[in-house]
């Protein structure tokens, strides 16, 4: 009774507050969670004839039919590298580039430097991987002409097992780094320009006032975006390490993303792609769940 | 008051279609026979004969097209299709991306009346989307131009049928292309001035390549920038040196994209034979000696042709293979180019080539229709029409008038390309449907082909001039399998060829192929290979029954 | 010069930077400028590596043939429509919900993060998404680019951050003081001080819409209601096209113009698709100056 009562209590003081959170609450029930019943396709037979989720029950069979697949080790151990080296390239790179274009002080440059770095970020991967190809040919691409100038010889950079990674890290972050930064200044820009003058008459040099100023104020943001980070380490993109696979670094660049495609595009294949994609969406969650805690522990910094 | 009028006569009309159709409607009676009459009786008032009541019937339609292709409203030989059958059809016009939109749409039901495109739905989806499909093989008195079709060509009715005499899918007939789709070719010029021989065997070729790269065989004065052989990559399929197999008796059927051949009424996988295992030792010899691209493995298509195309009367690339010289090296180099007859692995190997002449002139499931549609009816007149003897050279190379002529005296021929800037290939595809549509042309048709196809046909003769056994060697690539079989080949085809692409680039680069041959072999056939044979053979012994 | 009159130290960390920044921008530029040409040059002499400083057998063949698509000014019209209301909506849906996140004392804001959270790792998968728009009446209608999927998790969660780091507590406290509701505080304190971070998600959500071409792809039927990106992508994949038409065989034929015609069209498309966001940026940039929330609340 009394829980009652402090409930409509609470109901009555935040009625705002729920009147402003419910029109998100309704989409996201509406469009996330009805079409969730498709889950259970990973654990049932995709029967047309009989509805969706009508087909006979099969378990965890799918799942055992993914771990006993002759790729599976490779896949997963493909998956683990790109993106664990896309995190730690790739995470902090938007950071100091936030910390860099936040100390130009003349404001034109500053200008020209972030529309600059914000560009690449609209090249569709299509032509992105086109380009790649053609200016890291060792033949003829300016990286090529580049690399025989500093007497690196002649490395096939695409179509190596040892570049392949790299490759695809730097040329992501090449390409979003810029994109990314954009959060990270707007949380600079949060930063009282008294904190700055107080420092300056107290003598800090400039790599003290990033040190001690600028990086404390970007520090939740950071902490909020690492946990989601660590939540797709097994989503990799898919299109571009599709278009990047050739013949000679299929070792390495075969992920999960692009081999449930091959197998979706032969046949229909629903429910085993169903059941690869809920047992990466497993694992993603766990690594979430973990960086989340250990964060709240830690910083007092979660997501929910 | 009037339209109440209008109904009733509508309704009449439509109870008398149905009696004098009733052998075909009751066929598909069981799924929606009933709406079909009921819910839409103004559609089906026109089927009288051949919508002279005025009122069309709407459709709607996917077509899965290329690129190049104008918008379907535009073709005139459409529109006559349309107005002949009575039908409006509202296209849907698709060029890119067909695969990830087509599951979506097969497993949510939402389909349209009429699929057009090459192989648009696949016997795996009929396997799996049972019953979305209209069976028309009960309904083949309405359409009587397919029948005719099957009646001259039964090998189209063969195709079209599943292994319970079902028919979801109509092919073409497409009748003039050639025996294969790869040709391989020479610079003939390169060899006159280094007066050098045509080889015809894998070591007289090595010999050329040497030359070809060591000697400054374009004569610009550098000796360095000839590229003596290069492919489009990776291993099987068109334009492939899998091609170059057939010198050792292999006789490859639609280029073996994933290896799979029959000999003597075997199925078997070059990709775990021995003799592709010499293949791919040659080719590292070719590889070591620098006599191979080095970025045969790497090279998108676009580069890959505009190598080929060297800078103004200067050729670069020696051996290659390709579709047609024309096509390969750009009008301006075509001419120093011949195209070869196969070549033989040694002196006194038999010698075989890629028989894809049934895949490049029967397309299957050209044309699938929905088993849910309203208006079967009109579908059927559209189809129809579709297939009329006269239509199908329109459908191929477009509209009499602009594309074809009419000589007047029961012959055609197809006309150049209006502007004259475009080549043959890029206009044909620019004004119809082509290849990707559904038709029939007829034996008996006379027509002229345009100057691509002449060129083709002519580069083909050397290699059809080579006898194949096409009852005993040749793998019949349009064979229907159960779902289940369909998925377990293709889960295990993506394994092997994954293994086969990694290993035959990396042999061919670094070598290695005699040291990790036998485990290669052995990890090929657990990764599925041995089962899909195993299924194959099962399937190609009861077609050979028949 | 600026530099004059700098202490060492200072001096040091200026050379620094500015060689910093030089360094970044060659490597972000050269790629860039290599599309301007390429856009501009004969498409052998891109793949071969001809064309690496300057264009070289110039024309606008590619210009021209995308701009005589008619498809590409429907695809325009659209994709401004969708990208205007469509972000409107979003941040309707969007900044509400943030703001209620945020507040410590709503007591429900952990169960509801956690439904929110959920949906970015697990959903139905396709296929029955395709099913309730369907049921929902709104495929092949522009409502799908505007309604599903209008709160994305990930902005929410970067909006919910900022309020909570951003806006002092006691800056509540003193409007609560004042007799301000939450709606009045969040519309007339909370919004005005957030303008970099509304346009931070505005632009992500702007640029969300503009590049969305999956949508277009499952949902839309009809070639008047294509999104900009549909149409291009229809253009662009024609390259891939041949490839595969070379394994059917018939579309080997295709010959060297449609091949001509699909390589230069590859990087004039990338111009012509981004050029209009990209004017957006500078606009929104000055949002992202330093102290300008701040010193709006000192003011």
């Amino acid at each position: 009774m009394r829980l009652l009562g402090g409930g409509l209590r609470a109901l009555r003081r935040d009625y705002q507050l729920w009147i402003m959170i419910a029109p998100a609450i309704a989409v996201v029930l509406i469009f996330n969670y009805i079409p969730m019943y498709g889950i259970q396709l990973a654990f049932k037979d995709f029967d047309f004839t009989k509805g969706l989720t009508g087909g006979a029950w099969r378990g965890i069979d799918y799942f055992k039919q993914f771990m006993d697949s002759y790729l599976f080790t490779d896949l997963m151990r493909n998956t683990f590298l790109i993106s664990l080296a896309t995190i730690i390239v790739g995470f902090p790179a938007p950071i100091i580039l936030a910390l860099i274009l936040n100390q130009i002080r003349r404001k034109r440059f500053k200008n020209v430097m972030q529309t600059t770095v914000y560009l690449p970020h609209f090249i569709s991967i299509i032509v992105l991987v086109g380009m790649m190809n053609v200016l890291m040919s060792p033949e003829t691409g300016v990286v090529g002409h580049l690399m025989k100038g500093l007497g690196l010889g002649h490395i096939n950079l695409i179509a190596s097992t040892n570049t392949f990674i790299p490759v695809y890290v730097l040329s992501d972050i090449w390409q979003h780094c810029g994109w990314n930064s954009i959060i990270y200044l707007a949380a600079l820009s949060t930063v009282d320009p008294q904190l700055y003058d107080s420092a300056k008459i107290d003598g800090a040099s400039r790599m003290k006032m990033i040190r001690y100023v600028d990086l404390p104020a970007l520090v939740p943001t950071i902490i909020i975006l690492f946990i989601l980070s660590m939540g797709n380490i097994l989503s990799t993109g898919f299109e571009k390490i599709f278009l990047m696979q050739n013949a000679l670094n299929l070792p390495v660049s075969e992920v999960i993303a692009t081999y449930v495609y091959k197998i979706g595009i032969v046949s229909n294949q629903f429910s085993y792609a169903s059941a690869i994609g809920l047992f990466n969406t497993l694992i993603n969650f766990v690594f979430l769940f973990a960086m989340n805690a250990a964060s709240k522990k830690m910083s007092n910094t979660s997501l929910y | 008051m009037r339209k109440k009028v209008v109904g009733m006569i509508t309704v009449m009309l439509a109870a008398t279609t149905i009696m004098s159709a009733c052998s075909s409607n009751s066929n598909s009676g069981g799924n929606n026979g009933g709406s079909n009459a009921g819910s839409n009786p103004t559609a089906d008032s026109s089927a009288g004969s051949g919508g002279n009541s005025g009122k069309k019937v709407k459709l709607t339609a996917i077509m899965t097209k290329h690129a190049l292709t104008k918008p379907l409203k535009d073709m005139e030989w459409l529109q006559q299709v349309e107005e002949k059958a009575g039908v409006e059809i509202d296209w849907q016009e698709i060029t890119a991306d067909w695969d990830q939109k087509k599951g979506t749409l097969l497993a949510s039901g939402d389909v349209p009346d009429l699929f057009i495109g090459p192989n648009v739905i696949t016997d795996a989806d009929m396997a799996q989307f049972q019953g979305l499909f209209q069976d028309l093989s009960g309904m083949l008195d309405q359409l009587p131009n397919v029948q005719a079709m099957f009646d001259a060509k039964p090998e189209t009715k063969i195709i079209a049928e599943q292994q319970d005499g079902k028919i979801y899918g109509l092919p073409k007939y497409q009748r003039y292309w050639p025996s294969t789709a790869t040709r391989q070719y020479i610079n003939q010029k390169w060899l006159d001035n280094l007066g050098l021989q045509m080889p015809t065997n894998w070591d007289e070729l090595y010999d050329v390549l040497v030359a070809f790269k060591e000697k400054d065989a374009n004569g610009n004065g550098d000796p360095n920038d000839e590229i003596p052989m290069d492919w489009p990559g990776g291993i099987g399929g068109y334009f492939n040196p899998a091609y170059m197999l057939g010198g050792e008796g292999i006789t490859l059927t639609d280029g073996s994209p994933q290896g799979y051949f029959v000999e003597d009424g075997v199925v078997k996988n070059y990709l775990v034979d021995d003799r592709y295992k010499q293949l791919v030792v040659f080719l590292n010899k070719l590889y070591k000696a620098g006599l191979i691209n080095p970025e045969v493995f790497t090279h998108d298509y676009t580069k890959y042709q505009s190598v080929a195309r060297g800078e103004g009367d200067t050729a670069k690339v020696g051996f290659t293979m390709g579709w047609v010289a024309s096509d390969r090296f750009g009008e301006q180099l075509a001419p120093q180019y011949t195209s070869m007859s196969p070549l033989k692995a040694t002196p006194d190997s038999n010698v075989s080539w890629s028989y894809d002449y049934n895949s490049l002139n029967y397309g299957v499931n050209q044309l699938v229709v929905s088993a849910k549609s309203k208006n079967k009816d009109a579908v059927m007149r559209f189809i129809n029409e579709l297939y009329a003897p006269d239509m199908g050279m329109q459908v191929l190379f477009g509209s009499l008038g602009p594309n074809i002529k009419d000589n007047g005296d029961g012959s055609y021929s197809v006309l150049p390309p209006a502007d004259s800037k475009m080549d043959p290939g890029t206009w044909k595809w620019t004004s119809t449907m082509a290849d990707n549509g559904a038709f029939y042309i007829p034996d008996s048709l006379q027509l002229t082909l345009g100057k691509d196809m002449q060129e083709v046909l002519e580069q083909s003769k050397p290699i059809d001039a080579i006898q194949i056994d096409v009852d005993n060697d040749v793998f019949p690539t349009f064979l229907k399998y159960s779902s289940a079989d369909n998925s377990t080949m293709g889960l295990n085809n993506t394994n092997v060829t994954n293994l086969a692409n990694t290993n035959f680039a990396k042999w061919v680069t670094k070598g290695g192929v005699e040291e990790e041959w036998d485990s290669y072999v052995k990890e090929s056939e657990k990764a599925g290979l041995k089962q899909n044979l195993e299924i194959m053979q099962k399937y190609y012994d009861e077609y050979k029954k028949q | 010069m600026a530099l004059k009159g700098l202490k060492g130290s200072e001096l040091t960390f200026h050379i620094a930077l500015y060689a910093l920044c030089a360094v970044i921008f060659v490597i972000i530029l050269y790629p860039l400028y290599f599309i301007v040409i390429a856009s501009f040059s004969d498409s052998t002499l891109v793949s071969t590596g001809k064309v690496l400083f300057f264009p070289k057998g110039t024309s606008l063949f590619g210009y021209k043939e995308i701009f005589q698509d008619s498809r590409v000014w429907t695809g325009y019209r659209n994709t401004l429509f969708y990208t205007l209301f469509g972000t409107l909506v979003n941040m309707l849906f969007t900044m509400p919900a943030a703001y209620v996140l945020s507040r410590k004392e709503f007591k429900a804001r952990r169960p509801i993060m956690f439904l929110f959270v959920v949906t970015m790792f697990f959903n139905g998968g396709l296929i029955p998404t395709y099913l309730l728009m369907k049921d929902l009446h709104i495929t092949n209608t522009f409502w799908v680019f505007i309604l599903p999927f209008c709160v994305n998790i990930f902005y929410l969660i970067i909006a919910r951050t900022f309020f909570e780091t951003a806006l002092p507590a006691e800056l509540y406290e003193a409007a609560v003081m004042d007799g301000c509701s939450h709606f009045m505080y969040f519309a007339k304190v909370a919004l005005p001080l957030s303008k970099a971070l509304i346009s931070v998600i505005g632009l992500y959500y702007l640029v969300g819409h503009w590049n969305d071409f999956f949508t277009g792809l499952i949902y839309i039927r009809d070639n008047n209601l294509q999104p900009l990106q549909i149409v291009l992508r229809d253009i662009l994949l024609s390259n891939q096209v041949f490839q595969n038409g070379a394994g059917t065989g018939g579309g080997a034929a295709s010959g060297g113009y449609a091949q001509r015609y699909a390589d230069q069209i590859k990087y004039g498309v990338i111009i012509v698709s981004s050029l209009p966001i990209l004017m957006l940026y500078p606009f929104l940039q000055k949002y992202f100056e330093k102290g300008v929330m701040i010193g709006s609340v000192k003011g």
